[in-house]
């Protein structure tokens, strides 16, 4: 009987090592969706000096500077700026100013200045220069005394 | 009920988007679907400085004129490299679909000669279900 049970657990053995473990395989799938993001972070304001005949008051005249943002977006996004309604000026200034805001785009994805709103298509971090000028017609003229003006940068 | 209803069109919305860190507010499109006369949306705005800034959350229609939303909270001190969870109930106003932007806005830095003001909108689309 000894000898029957270590004959049967012999074959048993025998039988088993030429088996390979037998794996069942699953795919796992990962979906993922990136809606459209957009981060403005405002690097510096700008700074408008005038032009020697008097009528522009400009980030683009010499000794002015041009404001400065940082734009991270997935892409898929629009830039634009607001037309300017926020402005203090001199009591000594009456007359009417054209405020003009532009931007321009350069890193990631590169716009000419412009002041209309632009597709940021390509993901990926823009520097954003923002400008801003104000001109008079006719007679007119700025006077002395400090001038403040708000641009809105819109990324939607 | 109304309540309830609204409470789960903005839970829906909610579901959808994760918050990511850094960005300035989040998400930037949704479409939501609202049994009630109003429907909501949770926006997260952040501050991608490290510093703490004034935040104000607005809504606005199509033409960015401005709607009469429920926002909590509209306005807030936001710290440094946080963001925070913005509830805002919008009114069909009769309509059977509504679209609003909702735009983040970053209260630009005093004293200087021209201020830049940060403004992120997305992009809101809501249908009313009877």
């Amino acid at each position: 009987m000894k000898f029957f049970r270590a004959v049967i657990g012999a074959a048993l053995l025998v039988a088993c090592i030429d088996q390979t473990a037998s794996a069942a395989t699953g795919n796992v799938l990962f979906n993922g969706t990136i809606t459209a993001t957009c981060t403005i972070t405002i690097n510096s304001n700008g700074t408008m000096t005038v032009s020697t005949n008097l009528q522009s008051l400009s980030s683009h005249n010499a000794g002015g500077s041009a404001g400065s943002a940082q734009v991270d977006t997935t892409g898929g996004v629009t830039l634009s700026v607001d037309p300017v309604t926020t402005t203090t000026v001199p009591a000594s200034d009456v007359t009417a100013t054209t405020w003009t805001p532009t931007f321009a785009t350069s890193g990631a994805q590169t716009i000419a200045e412009t002041g209309t709103a632009t597709a940021l298509t390509v993901p990926g971090t823009s520097t954003v220069a923002v400008n801003l000028a104000g001109t008079k017609g006719g007679s007119n003229r700025f006077s002395a005394g400090n001038y403040q003006a708000t641009v809105t940068l819109r990324c939607e | 009920m109304r309540k309830i209803g609204t409470l789960a069109a903005a839970l829906a919305a909610v579901l959808s988007p994760i918050a990511a860190t850094g960005q300035s507010m989040t998400p930037m499109r949704g479409e939501v679907r609202s049994f009630t006369d109003a429907f909501a949306v949770r926006v997260f705005p952040g501050n991608p400085y490290d510093q703490r800034i004034r935040v104000e959350v607005h809504v606005y229609d199509q033409d960015f004129q401005p709607v009469a939303a429920r926002i909590t909270p509209s306005a807030f001190l936001l710290a440094g490299q946080a963001s925070r969870p913005v509830l805002v109930v919008v009114p069909f106003d009769g309509a059977t679909e509504r679209k609003v932007r909702i735009c983040t806005e970053s209260i630009p830095f005093p004293s200087e000669q021209t201020q830049i003001r940060a403004q992120i909108c997305g992009k809101f689309f809501g249908h009313r279900r009877s």
